[in-house]
């Protein structure tokens, strides 16, 4: 039997040894614990429907953890219910929102002359750099159809539905994508009146169309892609500034794009795609997220997911091409709300709850009541981004404790604790405090920076196969 | 002068190395989340966390010293 303490050791056998622990250590400091096996670019989906992995932490559910009523759940009237465009003035008055929009010019012009930082004339000049394409309904209808093509249009399972649609997607800029089957409750998540006025109809026609007063949903049209886009983090974080509002207004023109691009793609396999006809427009975004297991709804009265916190905007589309459903999911994010209040504390116009529970109580008819939410105060939200901000303003979004970069593997661990371990969300609340995250940054330092394309990082999302 | 030289080899309990390893695995995490807060551009985490390992890195160096001629 050898004796352990007679083992000798050679120098150069020792400084191969060290160095082989250290060439671990440090390809182990570099990586991520949840990095692409085959790469971010090669990684093989083994979910028949393409579904993405996520998270460990994230678990599947068959009930939202927002509360939802059908019974009192009605089709919302987007024209005049939310405070965007005309509703606002139905709240406060056209002469307070002639009032505001005043002093919203005022300040622009000040801040330009006095150069604030943020507000710069280079930084409107970005604001207003994103030129809307256009949104549409229908769809810009240019792609061949496969009538057109002289071939039979696509035919697959569902699974392979909802796994090419997810590619494509991907492939045109979708941070994630998720999919529901509309029934007689989830029905009423499609706007009645749509922001432009028209009446929402559901119709027995086949075919999908628009007039001056209507658009017409054939029921047929009962699958809704639901998918978000993500925003840069680091505009965002220099709320409330033109730089930070860009972000939103060059997720919304991404979202046009795929919106385009997946209409296009849906009518070459053969199949109707129905759009939003202009901002937020269709249907309530955030719920369809919710049911289609994006993310859950949170303090903010938006949607936060496991992989991007609040940093996506959500859209969706409604497809006649059966696709494989899925389920809403729990990542312990409505939960840490209950406890964290961090974007309340930091809402300088005092607009979100600081109740520790959700309520079934609206604060307004800018919301749709039928869901336990945590509901915001909308018109004291907007007064404060015209006479204010003089922007829009994301500081909510920007405090949040899950919108985190993942380079550092230590959110990883707290988002898991907060799906787990609900107990220490508070102690993480405060430790997000003690490190400094949410804090504004400045606007000036973010034209120095060497930041990807979007300002986002694409390989978030993207897990082991 | 003696030309014979005496080497003394301690072992060290199981208990002993898996601390020294769980000291070692600290300082690999911390670092790794030093290096991350860095790059995602937060100068406080990324501070706290250097200093942090400032202050692991001496801890040892106290144990290790305290216990050295144990």
């Amino acid at each position: 039997m050898a004796d352990k303490r007679n083992l000798k050791l050679g120098r150069r056998d020792f400084l191969r040894v060290a160095g082989l622990g250290a060439g671990a250590a440090a390809v182990a400091t570099v990586a991520k614990p949840t990095t692409v096996k085959a790469g971010s670019q090669g990684a093989k989906f083994t979910d028949p429907a393409g579904r993405v992995n996520r998270p460990w932490w994230v678990r599947t559910v068959d009930q939202p953890t927002t509360e939802i009523d059908w019974d009192v759940m009605q089709r919302y009237n987007e024209r005049t219910g939310t405070v965007r465009g005309p509703g606002m003035a139905g709240y406060v008055g056209a002469d307070e929102v002639g009032r505001l929009d005043e002093a919203a010019a005022k300040n622009e012009l000040q801040r330009m002359i006095d150069n604030v930082d943020g507000y710069t004339l280079k930084d409107q000049a970005l604001a207003k750099a994103h030129v809307a394409l256009g949104w549409s309904f229908l769809g810009p209808q240019k792609a061949p159809t496969p009538e057109e093509r002289g071939v039979p249009k696509w035919t697959g399972s569902p699974d392979e539905a909802a796994k090419i649609i997810r590619a494509a997607m991907r492939h045109f800029g979708a941070a994630t994508v998720g999919f529901i089957e509309l029934d007689d409750n989830t029905r009423k998540l499609i706007y009645g009146v749509d922001p432009d006025g028209k009446d929402m109809i559901f119709t027995d026609d086949p075919v999908a169309s628009e007039t001056e007063d209507a658009r017409y949903i054939p029921n047929s049209c009962k699958y809704v892609i639901s998918y978000t886009v993500q925003m840069s983090q680091e505009t965002m974080r220099r709320c409330p500034t033109p730089l930070a509002q860009q972000t939103t207004s060059l997720a919304y023109k991404r979202g046009q794009d795929i919106q385009a691009s997946t209409q296009e793609f849906i009518r070459g396999l053969g199949y109707q795609c129905l759009g939003e006809s202009s901002t937020n427009a269709l249907a309530i975004s955030p719920a369809l997220a919710v049911l289609a297991g994006l993310g859950e709804m949170s303090r903010l009265n938006r949607l936060i997911t496991p992989e991007f916190g609040p940093m996506v905007r959500v859209f969706h589309l409604l497809i006649d091409l059966p696709v494989a459903v899925d389920k809403p999911i729990d990542a312990g994010i409505m939960e840490f709300c209950k406890r964290c209040k961090k974007c309340a504390e930091a809402c300088p116009s005092e607009s979100l709850s600081f109740d520790t529970e959700p309520t079934w109580e609206t604060r307004g008819g800018w919301n749709n009541p039928g869901h336990k939410a945590y509901f915001e105060n909308a018109v004291t939200c907007r007064a404060y981004w015209r006479e204010v901000a003089g922007t829009n303003c994301g500081i909510c979004f920007a405090v949040c404790p899950f919108a985190k970069k993942d380079k550092a593997w230590v959110h990883e661990w707290v988002k898991a604790s907060g799906s787990m371990v609900p107990a220490l969300d508070s102690f993480f609340r405060t430790m997000d405090d003690a490190f400094g995250y949410g804090v504004q940054a400045s606007a000036e330092e973010w034209w120095g920076l060497d930041l990807p394309e979007f300002g986002i990082d694409t390989t978030m999302s993207v897990r082991e196969g | 002068m003696s030309d014979k030289m005496t080497i003394t080899i301690r072992k060290r309990s199981w208990i002993e190395w898996s601390g020294w390893a769980i000291w070692f695995v600290g300082i690999l995490l911390i670092v790794q989340n030093a290096i991350g807060s860095a790059q995602e551009l937060e100068p406080r985490a990324a501070l706290i966390l250097w200093v942090s390992l400032v202050v692991w890195l001496l801890a040892g160096l106290v144990v290790w010293f305290v216990r050295k001629d144990r």
